[in-house]
């Protein structure tokens, strides 16, 4: 016998409570195997480490080359790679075009670079929406895009992951690397934001 | 390996599991064809949005054989195949709703489609 | 399959709503639930796009009124109860007793 709940499970909890002991008890998953995953993505994989890399696209024009032309190389000269972007393509934000991601399928998204997407991305509004009516879910974010600017939704339909370069800001110059990578956010990467000079 | 152990974590996270394959396959494509998207509409599992469905795109980018989903999911078989980014306009997508400077940009696999 | 989760264009789902400072996991099980995903990938019960399909496979109702980690919830009972490495039985037991305070 061991002890009661002090308060109901809820029916997720007691399911995989539930499956989780089955499979420790059958050999197939170690469960300090789980919580080291959940680490990686808690601590070690984040927005981060995407905006280290549009950082130093901003300052190495050369990078930034590479970056375009081969995204998972790009990001590998980093240290970043692996778990859902092993095939990552990054597209850049101009004046001229104004990029968004979506996954209208599932949840696809470019883990390396940004870790796990918010509820939002995943669910239902957003998935419908972002194809059919970007300017507008822009808007939403704050975002607006001039009548004149082109919008290009990527829909990742297949294994290929996408990430969004946004156009750094006006009134950084000098800035450092470092100093640059701490206003780049997760959302200007997904392209529902746009790089504040001021974090 | 026989089970995921926390020594491993790093290692896997870090190479992933591309569905890349380094096989030929035949190229029904090239960049700048304009394609017509076939209309479909399998029990099983796809990778092809309904949106796109009977619908004219341009491809831009050719991104090699990857394994393909709709026969995967079914243990079918990897059937590689190329995959395509293919422009489609809003307007072409949406009608009278799309707007005319806007796009989207869809992952199709060659199977998916025909010369328009 | 034409499954409602084939979402692009479609109306009425709902506004979109964002949780400021949103947590990586709103709770221990969502944690669970995903570790538990790469756990289970060396042994080969099922690839991404089966596991993908089992989500299609919900019913677009209960696709709908489930947030993203019951859906891979979901999606792991079916495929380990089709390939036979759990069985309905066992499973059901043990929630029984996880429900009533045994683990």
């Amino acid at each position: 016998m061991g002890s009661a709940h002090t308060r109901p499970l809820s029916d997720p909890e007691i399911r995989v409570k539930a499956l989780e002991s089955l499979l420790v008890e059958k050999g197939l998953v170690d469960p300090k195997a789980l919580d080291e995953l959940v680490d990686t993505y808690e601590t070690k994989v984040g927005p981060h480490n995407g905006a280290q890399v549009v950082a130093r696209a901003w300052t190495d024009p050369e990078y930034k080359k590479r970056l375009l032309e081969d995204g998972s190389a790009g990001i590998g000269e980093l240290g970043f790679s692996g778990m859902q972007g092993e095939d990552l393509i990054v597209v850049e934000n101009t004046p001229e075009v104004h990029n968004i991601l979506v996954c209208t399928l599932c949840s696809c998204y470019p883990w390396p670079t940004l870790g796990l997407p918010p509820v939002w991305y995943k669910a239902a509004p957003y998935r419908a929406r972002a194809v059919s009516d970007p300017r507008g879910v822009l808007q939403e974010f704050g975002v607006d895009v001039p009548e004149d600017k082109e919008v290009r939704v990527w829909d990742s339909t297949a294994e290929l992951r996408y990430m969004v370069l946004p156009e750094r800001p006006a009134g950084t110059d000098g800035m450092s690397e470092e100093e640059l990578a701490a206003l780049v956010t997760r959302d200007s990467m997904i392209g529902v934001a746009l790089v504040e000079a001021t974090a | 390996m026989d089970m995921l152990t926390p020594d491993l974590v790093a290692g896997m996270v870090a190479t992933g599991a591309t569905t890349r394959v380094d096989v030929e396959a035949v190229q029904r494509f090239k960049v700048g064809d304009e394609i017509l998207v076939r209309n479909i509409n399998p029990r099983g599992h796809t990778r092809l949005p309904k949106y796109l469905r009977g619908k004219r795109g341009v491809v831009e980018r050719d991104h090699g054989v990857f394994i393909f989903p709709d026969t995967n999911a079914h243990r079918q078989g990897e059937k590689p195949q190329h995959v395509y980014s293919v422009r489609f306009s809003s307007v072409e997508l949406w009608g009278r709703e799309g707007s005319p400077k806007d796009s989207c940009i869809v992952d199709v696999f060659d199977d998916y489609m025909d010369r328009a | 399959m034409n499954g409602i989760h084939d979402i692009g264009g479609m109306h009425g789902v709902g506004p979109l709503e964002v949780e400021k400072d949103e947590p990586l996991f709103h709770a221990e099980w969502e944690k669970r639930v995903f570790g538990i995903f790469f756990g289970l990938a060396p042994h080969g019960y099922f690839n991404l796009d089966e596991f993908r399909h089992a989500i299609e496979r919900m019913g677009a109702a209960e696709y709908l009124g489930s947030s993203y980690y019951e859906h891979w919830l979901h999606a792991y009972e079916t495929l380990l109860m089709e390939n036979g490495a759990i069985t309905a039985e066992e499973y059901a037991a043990r929630c029984t007793e996880v429900a009533e305070g045994m683990d």
